[in-house]
């Protein structure tokens, strides 16, 4: 017989392996507003995109999947004789389901080296908002070359060298579509990264509807059109096929004495026509949610005239590009992204666009898919720093792809956010486990029998 | 230092492997073969105890401890060495105190259960380190499979934590009590 104590022992040690087996990965990664962290349940999101091009315009396609679809960004409900701002951004998801859902699209020509192999994440500096530890000030995505030391948000480069770098085409092209400020009008926002994340020359497709001095909004639905309920828009009842937005032909001035009942709500946005550079890029059909999935086609002249403003397109080109996703009423970084992807115009690449003739191409089914993913908290200082072991690669010049998956980075993304409570936790079960396994070496030897014939 | 690291872990890898075998040979028989294998026994665990504790050690210079544990596949590939090691330790322990005794009975299955263990820990520590090094395996989908996405760290909540210290105490316990009994040299 067995010795009932190395029996007890074996099932002690047994049980415990079990137990941590099971309980692993649990208690740390907690969504913390405070520190601007919320995980979202689906690390991993496919996008499908199709390209083409005549002889003087750029067509994109994108299709992804959406519960419900994001047309509204923030609004003001009346209660009580008040305009009550709705829809603020938060850490994740918007619990009212406000905040716009997007289709972001990185552009460049081979002017920006690092982007072609690390995607957006070169953009990604110190400081940025919404990372735990964003600066004092609003900062959005930058070009590391467009700061003096890699890491500081605060220490830019001259106006000079930005101005050349500028010329140079040091510059990222970006095509932001928004469900909200953008679709009902047919447009999307043409935007450009470089010492900041901002629009082209130009203006933007919307405004704020909010008088200050007044306290109320500045526009309203014009007489016809059906007031939008608070309550509707929280239970998602109000669709593309309602007026939902506020636009050059359904806005009207504000008129204080419409007889407004509390739950009446107007958009926080009046969207208005985009001009200059700003206005390049525009929505073929419309941008429709159908069945659980978002459907968007944008188009832009090949050559818009703007090469400081956008990467211009040329037949035989290859280019490089990154996508992005906002769904389920997020905002800021809370959103899904690609690794970089080469594009060829006519020619070779991981998206190929073909060229047609005539004024719209006829897509077929030939989609390219893309993986996005939730990118977590990754800076491209800490890649490029000893926190990170693959940061000699970069060096090097070795692609991301190479080395790593989306859902791979999307859980080293997450793992960055909980980055010292899962290194105490991970060192702390190191030495229990060394511990148990000693304990259970001294117990086995002390109890085990050895009596012949046992 | 990496590929160093890389060279020595085969070595501890291979001898503890052909210790998992020599047990599993030795513990389904106690003929001429089994015994054969139990008498290179020591020797495959000792050498390997060495030379796992020189990979360890090598393992722990190819990166900073600012990156290595910084790093997911990092700190798992470090924490399944640690236990890799630590657990063969144990099985080198109990055959050098007791020496045949450990074959005796129900201890024989004993040791097959507790070998087949230490080489699901080496199996996944060099696992791993292929993934560092940037040799993928399928090992990882079963370990997925089974509930552990190795791209994440593993660690459990501080109620495992709590768990493994009582356990470890018990334990601790046990052996105590347990030298106090009747004893016979192996």
């Amino acid at each position: 017989m067995q010795s009932p104590k190395s029996l007890l022992a074996l099932a002690l040690f047994g049980g415990t392996l079990v137990f941590a087996w099971v309980t692993h990965g649990t208690g740390v990664v907690i969504d913390d507003a405070d520190r601007n962290i919320a995980i979202p349940s689906d690390l991993t999101v496919p996008l499908q995109v199709q390209a083409a091009y005549n002889n003087t315009t750029m067509f994109f396609r994108y299709r992804w999947p959406a519960e419900r679809p994001g047309i509204f960004h923030d609004v003001l409900r009346y209660q009580d004789g008040e305009w009550i701002r709705e829809g603020r951004a938060v850490p994740g998801s918007q619990p009212d389901g406000l905040h716009e859902d997007r289709v972001a699209m990185m552009l460049d020509d081979g002017s920006v080296p690092e982007f072609g192999r690390y995607g957006g994440y070169i953009a990604i500096g110190d400081g940025l908002a919404g990372l735990t530890d964003e600066a004092p000030e609003e900062v959005t995505k930058y070009l590391p070359q467009t700061r003096n030391s890699l890491g500081q948000w605060d220490d830019m480069a001259g106006d000079d060298t930005i101005a050349a770098q500028r010329a140079a085409g040091y510059f990222l092209d970006l095509w932001h579509w928004r469900g909200g400020r953008s679709n009902p009008i047919n447009v999307a926002d043409d935007q450009v990264i470089a010492a900041a994340r901002g629009g082209d020359v130009g203006r933007s497709s919307y405004g704020t509807n909010w008088d200050g001095d007044l306290n109320q909004p500045q526009m309203m639905f014009a007489a016809g059109h059906d007031t939008l309920q608070w309550d509707a828009i929280l239970a998602g009842a109000v669709t593309q096929d309602d007026t939902y937005a506020l636009t050059p032909v359904t806005a009207v001035p504000f008129d204080p004495e419409a007889g407004w009942q509390n739950g009446d709500v107007v958009p926080r946005r009046v969207l208005r026509t985009p001009e200059g550079s700003r206005a390049d890029i525009g929505v073929v059909g419309e941008g429709r949610w159908e069945d659980g999935y978002w459907d968007v086609t944008l188009s832009r002249a090949l050559d818009t005239g703007a090469p400081e403003d956008d990467k211009i397109l040329r037949d035989q080109g290859a280019y490089q590009v990154a996508f992005a996703i906002h769904r389920n009423a997020t905002g800021g970084r809370w959103h899904y992204v690609s690794l970089p992807a080469t594009l060829g115009l006519g020619r070779p690449g991981d998206i190929v666009a073909t060229q047609f003739q005539g004024r719209t191409p006829t897509w077929g089914e030939d989609w390219t898919d893309v993986t996005l993913f939730y990118p977590g908290q990754v800076t491209w200082p800490m890649l490029n720093s000893a926190e990170h072991a693959g940061a000699e690669s970069i060096a090097e010049g070795v692609p991301v792809a190479f080395r790593h998956s989306p859902e791979q980075l999307a859980n080293y993304g997450i793992e960055r956010e909980f980055q010292p409570q899962i290194r105490r936790q991970w060192l702390f079960t190191l030495l229990a486990g060394v511990a148990l396994i000693a304990t259970f070496g001294f117990a086995l030897s002390s109890t085990l029998s050895n009596r012949e014939g046992a | 230092m990496a590929a160093y690291h890389v060279v020595m872990v085969h070595f501890p890898i291979a001898l503890w492997l052909v210790a998992g075998l020599a047990i599993f040979i030795r513990g389904v028989s106690a003929g001429a073969i089994g015994q054969s294998f139990d008498k290179a026994l020591p020797t495959l665990l000792v050498g390997g105890l060495i030379f796992g504790a020189v990979a360890w050690g090598l393992g722990l210079s190819v990166w900073p401890w600012e990156t290595l544990s910084a790093t997911p596949m990092g700190r798992n590939h470090m924490l399944l060495a640690s236990w890799s090691w630590a657990y063969f330790a144990l099985l080198t322990w109990l055959r050098l105190r007791h020496g045949a005794a450990i074959w005796q009975g129900l201890n024989r299955l004993l040791m097959v259960g507790l070998a087949g263990i230490g080489v699901v820990f080496v199996g996944i520590t060099g696992t791993l380190g292929g993934h560092l090094v940037g040799n993928y395996t399928e090992v990882g989908q079963v370990l997925r499979l089974l509930g552990w996405e190795i791209y994440t760290t593993f660690y459990v909540p501080d109620l495992a934590l709590w768990v493994i210290v009582a356990v470890s105490v018990v334990l601790l316990a046990l052996g105590v009590l347990g030298r106090g009994g009747p004893r016979k040299a192996g």
